[in-house]
């Protein structure tokens, strides 16, 4: 009688075992399957890349952090960089194809609404001398940037009034939308979103970096024939209109 | 005697859980080699960080005990109408994600919302510096303390209370000389389980009070800051990390071990309550 019990419970235990296992497996499978392409990309691509493919899994964050996951063995097909520094690094270590550019940007400071510290041009960032500045890290493409236009503008200084360095592009919007922080340097495409609570500010001309924003496949995707789909039509005429749309510049 | 079948598969069961929890934690220290360990930690980044954490965890675990004990002792030792929702609204940061907090702190302290708007008036500035930091731990790690310390207080014997207020002890002493003894250790663990809570605060953190090295960058912010700028500092951090928690949460069930054999010195020594 009880080793009937016992038996009766290994086959249970037997039976649940094997039952989560196939569920883990099927929800491994749920993620890739459908040609449905994994997809990292740069945080400020949130916004646009849902609109010109709504059928793939998306993993938005800091360009370079993404680029990092990747190499610690992260799975993906796609994989689209603010900066074409961390695209060409992933083509040289065989991790990717051959990248290719398909949008451009620009800089623009972001004041929140009410404009706490009064800011009309970039130049009244030097001249608040309590301003509470949010930036990104000097890895992070949009960190990068930054630094280039201030470094053109001789105002370096100004980052020492820095009051979070922030994990990407979209902390930086938070923090100023919300009205925590004066100011920050965010893309041109990254206001619309926030206009009801934050403004642009221009940067000059002379002063704007290249922006060039750069895809590329997996080396080895799971989905090759996904991975293509999602590329053909970021790059193809519906793609080229959402990122106008969306104030993106075209190369 | 030969193992059960049954016995067999928890063995195995047990085998596979602790497997699964220690395989990403040993992955951290086989990834990291002496010296990085030790570049990593003695970098400017780590003892910023060190810094930062030790600074505010100190401040906030201090704030949870003043606060938290008597909070804890009257829902111990009183009971009224509401006084579940009390409890479920202490214990609703345990099952908050750390996002909505540092949301809600934001939407209470923030330069333009109701309790931030009045304190920036009143000259006190907490965005993006310690005070923020200090909030979001307090915010997320004091119903570990509280939880434990009412389960203390509700363990310490009725009679030995009763006892204090018939030999002529006030409400106020009694909680002092017999309540707060008697609990110590469960307030000890409580206190435990907060502080390895407050190490690992991240989400209310980073959304609240920013990150910047030196003010308001703890170690877990360092790690996720590191984590693409300098791989080898995330893992020393980590490793860091993962055993000041291990020997805090060890603690934790040390503490109450370590004062009970005061305790019950007391009830022994106590026989005029004894039953």
């Amino acid at each position: 009688m009880s080793r009937r019990l016992y038996i009766a419970g290994a086959l249970a235990a037997l039976v649940a075992g094997a039952a989560s296992a196939l569920a883990l497996a099927a929800l491994a499978r749920d993620d890739a399957a459908a040609a449905r392409p994994v997809v990292l990309a740069a945080a400020s691509l949130t916004e646009v890349l849902p609109r010109i493919m709504s059928e793939a899994s998306y993993s938005f964050g800091s360009s370079n952090s993404l680029a990092e996951q990747i190499r610690r063995g992260a799975p993906f097909d796609v994989y689209l960089s603010a900066s074409p520094i961390y695209t060409q690094a992933l083509y040289q270590e065989g991790l990717a194809r051959k990248p290719v550019a398909f949008a451009t940007n620009s800089l623009v400071v972001i004041v929140p609404r009410s404009n706490p510290a009064k800011i009309k041009t970039l130049f009244d960032l030097a001249e608040r001398p309590k301003l509470r500045l949010v930036v990104a890290g000097p890895k992070v493409p949009i960190g990068l940037y930054t630094r280039e236009v201030l470094k053109r503008l001789g105002l370096l200084e100004v980052l020492k009034k820095t009051v979070s360095l922030e994990p990407d592009v979209k902390g930086i919007i938070g923090k100023v939308a919300l009205g925590q922080a004066d100011a920050g340097f965010v893309y041109l495409t990254d206001v619309p979103p926030v206009a009801s609570r934050a403004r642009a500010i221009p940067i000059p001309a002379r002063a704007q970096p290249t922006v060039v924003y750069e895809l590329a496949i997996a080396a080895k995707p799971a989905d090759l024939e996904a991975a293509q789909d999602f590329v053909i039509a970021v790059l193809g005429p519906d793609g080229r209109r959402e990122l106008r749309a969306s104030r993106f510049g075209l190369p | 005697m030969r193992p059960t079948p049954f016995a067999a598969a928890l063995a195995v069961a047990t085998a596979l859980s602790l497997a699964f929890l220690l395989i990403p934690i040993v992955a951290i220290f086989a990834e990291l080699s002496l010296g990085g360990l030790v570049d990593g930690l003695t970098s400017d980044v780590a003892l910023d960080a060190l810094r930062v954490t030790a600074e505010t965890n100190l401040v906030a675990m201090a704030l949870i005990v003043i606060f938290g004990t008597p909070t804890a002792y009257l829902l111990a030792t009183r009971r009224f109408r509401g006084r579940a929702l009390l409890v479920t609204v202490i214990e609703l940061p345990l099952v908050l994600p750390p996002a909505v907090a540092g949301l809600g702190l934001l939407a209470a302290f923030g330069r333009f919302e109701l309790l931030g708007r009045t304190l920036y008036a009143l000259g006190i500035d907490v965005a993006f510096t310690k005070v923020a930091v200090v909030l979001a731990v307090m915010f997320v790690a004091s119903p570990f303390y509280v939880r434990t310390a009412i389960a203390a207080f509700e363990a310490v014997d009725t009679d030995l209370i009763a006892a204090s207020r018939t030999l002529g002890a006030g409400p106020a002493r009694t909680f002092a000389r017999v309540g707060l003894p008697l609990a110590s250790g469960g307030l000890g663990a409580g206190l435990a389980l907060a502080f390895a809570r407050g190490l690992g605060e991240f989400g209310a953190t980073i959304m609240f009070a920013g990150s910047l090295q030196g003010v308001t960058q703890t170690l877990s912010l360092a790690v996720y800051q590191e984590f693409d700028v300098n791989f080898e500092n995330a893992l020393a951090i980590g490793a860091l990390l993962v055993i000041a928690s291990a020997l805090v949460l060890f603690a934790a069930k040390l503490i109450p071990a370590w004062t009970r054999s005061a305790s019950t010195s007391i009830t022994v020594s106590a026989p005029s309550v004894s039953r």
